[in-house]
């Protein structure tokens, strides 16, 4: 039962830092299906950041983990740009250019991991490894039942998600720019009437999201891979979409699509090891967050609201 | 006049093909209202827009205080104190007052000395005072969507007035008013003026100019005619000069009509409709009415109050909650709209871009979108291109549509009117029994707009039965043989049109029903 | 007329393809290869250009027919991909519907043992229909339940991938190459080792159907009442239903369409390019079939020139990276620039057209240029003519 807790946190916290990149992304017009290739590329840029600096930093420091997420929403960010660019100087359909960004990123990562590893390390290989991040467990709490399993193992970069994703609810709902994002998705005309430039809030807004799924993306590194490799991309980041449109677009909503897709997926994968039937099984349970995901959409679907202007190109001409 | 604020000289302004601005020159004094008036497409816009910041002219200049300067972006001109109200307001709508009003220019306070934050609820307190002091009447923590049209308008004059605007330019802002709510608009700008902003007002309305206004300008195809002291000037001469010949200043048509006994059979027949809107709540509550053959019924009333859900009930876009719609006596409430246009429902829809065309077709498919499955335009499962072409060849010729060739090209490069046109052309082909007209004229030009409403009449000569909808009570008023005015999803009066008087028709709109 | 709108529609792909050799280029240069050389070894490896030499038994034909036989499976993923575009849809799980296809003929009728006259029609049957079924699936939940057919149809593309991979290992493994049993001769749709004058060849006879799909696409898209409603929902949903059209029923259709060629992607790609399937995996087809039917202009003529291209370097990229000592992966990075770029089509096409207009566009708006200024231009000069025309009468 508490490992459910524990690998279900481990699962839905990073994928929620990723669907608030998507709100950011969405809530300022702009359709992003490039979450999954900008958790990739982040992850990529933070696997080579970690493995070519492997030896400068003492062994056991937190330095290198550290900044290796830094690098990770830096690489994430940067690559988002191509997306931005795309939908907002080059008018290009969204829908399109999300899932052209996503097909480069598998692409050159792959590319260029292949590259580094022979180069650099004369070994060609489509992985960086990079290790498991090391789990802390908050002494007292831990021992409430089940409760409890909520403070057990936990990665640090759980607890550094949450904070995050608590700055970002502050940025989105309580700051001037903040403000001026949400208005981009709602009615771009109004924004431009107020004399901001919608263009360089939504390219914000889209770096932004690249910048919380290379997070998410190095969180899976670290975790459910414990390499950077092509396993990366599992999904997460339509999973993300999938519960951003079930939390309607709101952070704290998606949180618990999140929430229920982790736990889902761990319930899943417990049951059947504690069945102790064959191996096979467990690709089964592998589909169950998807099929869940399916399910869920299907029913909430109905009646969401999505931001007005999401998906229009905002034409300046335009009145 | 005092000393000027704003000086137009020689203001130039060509699009290719057409010269929008020529050579016009006026200055306006401080503290006045004064009102631009000319038809649709003489120029008023253009102007105003060039004063805005939104479109550089081609020669001239412009003195704001004195000082020549270039107005390059809307930007600038809010720097210079200058502020616009346009048509389509541009409004969060999930947003409240006082955060659409601040957006852009946020004030912020640090929360415990640290975080800093957007200060909403101190600024609600500034936006309040300036609502009380210019009479307002709005309140700041209102969400937009909650608001009507009246309600939106006045926000936007808020907005102008957080940035301390000093000269207040106004686009047409009674278009989608009642006379009520107009008459508290001329008040509101009046107040403006008593409280020392100057005030622009882009108008075609002479009612109103002769109202408020200090001093006119009068444009007519891109010229400047004249500039006139309005108190000293009656509407006849201004509307001559408007116009270029002289006018009716009533609204209402001189054309005979026929009485009520010479209309034929009942061709639509509504009989207790309730229609959900797409919000969830109730938008047409118990509403009936007839609509006879040779008639005009036209529904009157503020945008939103039920009118385009009783259009989409009757056209079967919109569910039928409860009630029976009947055409030609054949119960259609649950029909497909398929079958409804089969029956005999031809319907010009408010939104001509968004639903009454599909903008990156052809001419030739748009023309055809509701016959392409019958000969001759198909054979079994397959088209006949070439009787797409033929038909918009005659429709182009018979409805005079510009724009797209023979037909191949997209209507998306074609004018307003001109898509309008092919959208009637489109209905009455049909050769429908009833045709709903949904706000026909609406943006379009003096021309096109004499151009739809004989083509609306001609068909009431020829006996089909129609259904107006329009927020425009001139047009009503011009056009309508009965008239019912909706609010609140519910019929308040049902009336032929020569038995009611403007005003009544006004109050109705407000949803005041006695006295 | 008609010849420079041709050109006109070529010049759009053909930048694509020109900015994403030259990004290739760029690439191979900075990993200190020779850019020609690799280029050269892309054509030579799918048998466009001869090689220096060859293993015995094969020559360029093999290499060409090698390549149409990975084109055929290209040509209906991209045909799929383009019936779902027409519809306003984007079918983004084309490769989850070949392989439910895939396997689903595989388990039927690959292992019947029927002679291949049976088992030939049965295949292509089957497949269309599973697929159609896969897709059509998609298109109820989106005009059911509203849900976006690009989260469904990743969210089905991984519940296949993980189903099929259960069922292949617990029935269907093949325990020497860990793929599912190799479907039997007889029911292959490409005819392997076929010797022709001292030559072996891989014969896809299906390419000559998924050909013909691609003319009937079109004539489907242009001259049929059902493409004509279909086009017409894709463009405005709106529009579309206040003509009397039925959304619902044509969002189905497409997606069943769609599905359908997808599915006869999957059986010519397991049952034909392949003979197997590998658990646990899709394949990449079905997102490379997204770039070639984009960079075709999502035309049905259009595919069929970049299926060549995309397929081609596919093919070629292994000899190259043997000859030019690129990494082969570079054919994927190529492919999902040739997507990028192509996503850019709209702001390539106005940069080729808007010269003209823009140079006036600037003008009037002060270097504001916006892409309605031609319609905005466009509508000012109606209305003048009308205005004049009213002058003279």
């Amino acid at each position: 039962m508490s490992l459910v807790v524990i690998d279900g946190l481990s699962f839905a916290l990073p994928l929620f830092i990723i669907a608030v990149g998507g709100i950011y992304s969405e809530r300022s017009g702009v359709t992003n299906l490039a979450l999954e290739g900008l958790l990739g590329f982040g992850a990529f840029t933070g696997g080579l950041f970690v493995v070519l600096t492997s030896g400068i930093f003492p062994q056991g420091s937190q330095t290198p983990i550290c900044l290796s997420f830094l690098f990770a929403a830096i690489g994430g960010g940067a690559y988002s740009l191509i997306h931005a660019t795309l939908c907002v100087k080059f008018r290009a359909n969204q829908v399109m250019s999300g899932i052209a960004v996503n097909i480069l990123a598998v692409a050159l990562t792959g590319f260029f991991t292949y590259q580094v590893n022979a180069g650099v390390f004369g070994s060609p290989s489509d992985k960086f490894m990079i290790g498991v991040s090391p789990r802390v467990t908050a002494p007292g709490i831990s021992d409430i039942p089940v409760l409890g399993a909520f403070f057990t193992n936990v990665y640090p970069f759980e607890i550094m998600i949450l904070a995050i994703a608590a700055f970002c609810w502050y940025v989105l709902y309580r700051t001037r720019y903040g403000i001026r994002l949400r208005a981009c998705g709602d009615n771009p005309q109004a924004v431009d009437a107020a004399g901001i430039s919608v263009a360089k809030a939504r390219f914000g807004a889209v770096a932004i999201s690249g910048a919380l799924s290379g997070v998410g993306g190095m969180c899976f590194a670290y975790s459910i891979t414990a390499n950077f490799s092509p396993a990366i991309y599992l999904g997460a980041g339509y999973l993300a979409i999938a519960a951003l449109i079930f939390g309607n677009w709101k952070m704290i909503p998606a949180l618990g699509a999140c929430l229920i897709f982790g736990f889902a997926r761990s319930a899943a994968y417990q049951v059947a090891k504690s069945l102790e039937i064959s191996s096979n099984v467990s690709d089964l349970a592998m589909s169950l967050p998807y099929v869940l995901t399916l399910l869920l959409l299907a029913f909430f679907s109905k009646g969401n609201r999505a931001p007005r202007a999401l998906g229009e190109i905002y034409d300046k001409g335009k009145r | 006049m005092s000393e000027a604020i704003v000086e137009m000289r020689h203001i130039t302004k060509r699009f290719p093909g057409i010269i929008a601005n020529d050579d016009v020159s006026f200055s306006i004094g401080r503290g006045e209202i004064f009102a631009i008036l000319g038809e649709n497409g003489a120029g008023k816009s253009t102007l105003m827009s060039i004063l805005f910041g939104m479109y550089e002219p081609d020669g001239g200049e412009i003195l704001i205080r004195g000082i020549p300067e270039k107005i390059s972006s809307p930007a600038r001109a809010v720097e210079l104190d200058i502020g616009m109200v346009h048509q389509h307001f541009t409004l969060v709508r999930e947003y409240t007052v006082t955060e659409n009003i601040i957006l852009g220019d946020e004030p912020w306070k640090r929360f415990l000395g640290l975080l800093p934050y957007v200060d909403v609820k101190g600024s609600e307190a500034k936006v309040s005072e300036l609502s009380a002091r210019y009479g307002l009447d709005v309140d700041p923590g209102r969400l937009i969507e909650d608001m009507d049209v009246a309600g939106q308008q006045r926000v936007e004059i808020l907005k102008m007035l957080y940035r301390d605007a000093e000269i207040l330019i106004f686009d047409e802002p009674t278009a989608m008013l009642t006379p009520a709510e107009t008459g508290m608009l001329l008040k509101i700008i009046e107040n403006l003026r008593d409280n020392g902003k100057t005030v622009i007002l882009i108008s075609h309305k002479l009612r109103e100019i002769k109202r408020v206004a200090d001093r006119c300008a009068i444009l007519n195809r891109g010229k400047l005619i004249d500039i006139l002291d309005v108190p000293g000037t009656d509407t006849a001469r201004m509307a001559h000069m408007m116009v270029g010949r002289d006018v009716p200043i009533d609204g209402r048509s001189t054309e005979a009509r026929a009485p009520a006994a010479d209309f034929g059979d009942t061709v639509l027949s509504v009989d207790g409709l309730a229609v959900y809107g797409a919000d969830g709540t109730m938008a047409v509550n118990d509403v009936s009415f007839t609509v006879r053959r040779g008639e005009i019924f036209a529904i009157a009333g503020v945008s939103g109050n039920g009118q385009t859900e009783i259009a989409d009930a009757v056209a079967g876009l919109a569910e039928v909650q409860s009630g029976r719609i009947s055409l030609n006596g054949d119960d259609i409430s649950r029909s497909s709209v398929r079958a409804r246009i089969g029956k005999g429902i031809a319907y010009i829809p408010e939104d001509r871009q968004n639903v009454g065309l599909i903008l990156d077709f052809p001419l030739g498919d748009n023309l055809a979108l509701k016959k392409y499955r019958t000969p001759p335009f198909a054979g079994g499962a397959m088209l006949n291109r070439d009787a797409f072409d033929a038909y918009a060849g005659r429709l182009i010729d018979e409805y005079d549509i510009r724009g797209a060739g023979c037909g191949r090209a997209a209507v998306r490069g074609m004018s307003g009117g001109n898509q309008q046109k092919a959208i009637i052309a489109r209905e009455i082909e049909l050769g429908a029994d009833l045709i709903i007209f949904v706000q026909p004229t609406r943006g379009l030009d003096i021309g096109a707009m004499e151009q739809v409403r004989c083509m609306m009449s001609a068909e009431r000569g020829k006996g089909k039965a129609i259904l107006l909808i329009s927020y425009d009570l001139d047009e009503i008023l011009m056009c309508a043989d009965t008239v019912a005015v909706i609010y609140g999803g519910e019929f308040l009066r049902v009336s032929p049109v020569e038995s009611i008087s403007v005003d009544e028709i006004g109050r109705y709109m407000m949803g005041v029903t006695e006295g | 007329m008609k010849g420079r709108a041709v050109l006109k529609s070529l010049s759009v792909p053909a930048i694509a393809i020109l900015l994403s050799l030259a990004a290739f280029a760029a690439i191979v240069l900075l990993t200190g290869k020779n850019p020609a050389v690799a280029f050269i070894g892309i054509l030579e490896g799918s048998g466009w250009l001869p090689r220096s030499g060859y293993p015995l038994g094969s020559g360029q034909l093999t290499d060409v027919f090698r390549t149409l036989d990975a084109l055929t499976p290209m040509m209906f993923a991209s045909l799929a991909v383009a019936v779902a575009f027409r519809g306003g849809l984007f079918n983004i799980g084309v490769s989850g519907q070949m392989l439910f296809a895939g396997f689903v003929s595989t388990v039927t009728i690959g292992y019947s043992g029927l002679p291949s006259s049976a088992a030939f029609p049965l295949v292509i049957f089957v497949g269309a229909s599973s697929g159609a079924l896969a897709g059509g699936l998609i298109g109820l939940l989106k005009c059911r339940f509203n849900v976006n057919e690009v989260v469904s149809s990743i969210m089905l593309n991984f519940i296949f991938q993980y189903v099929i991979s259960f069922f292949i290992n617990t029935s269907y493994i093949d325990p020497v190459s860990r793929h599912s049993a190799a479907v039997g001769k007889d029911v292959c749709l490409t005819l392997t080792d076929v010797f022709i004058g001292g030559y072996i060849f891989r014969i896809p006879w299906a390419l000559a159907i998924a050909l013909a799909c691609a003319v009937l696409t079109l004539v489907f898209f242009t001259k049929s009442v059902r493409g004509f409603e279909m086009a017409a929902v894709g463009k405005n949903t709106r529009a579309a239903r206040y003509a009397g059209m039925s959304v619902e029923r044509n969002i189905l259709v497409t997606m069943f369409l769609s599905g359908a060629f997808a599915g006869l992607a999957g059986v010519t790609y397991y049952l034909g390019y392949y003979d197997s399937i590998m658990p646990g995996t899709l394949s990449p087809m079905g997102f490379d079939a997204i770039a070639t039917a984009s960079l075709g202009n999502m035309h049905p003529i259009g595919i069929i020139a970049a299926g060549v291209l995309v397929t081609s370097l596919g093919q070629g990229s292994t000899y190259m990276s043997n000859i030019a000592g690129v990494r082969p992966e570079i054919a994927s990075l190529v492919i999902g620039l040739i997507l990028l770029f192509s996503a850019c089509s709209y702001y390539i096409k106005y940069r080729l057209e808007g010269g003209a207009a823009l140079r006036v566009g600037k003008k009037a708006r002060g270097g504001k240029m916006a892409m309605n200024t031609a319609a905005a231009e466009n509508e000012a000069l109606e209305d003048g003519r009308s205005g004049k025309e009213a002058g003279k009468t």
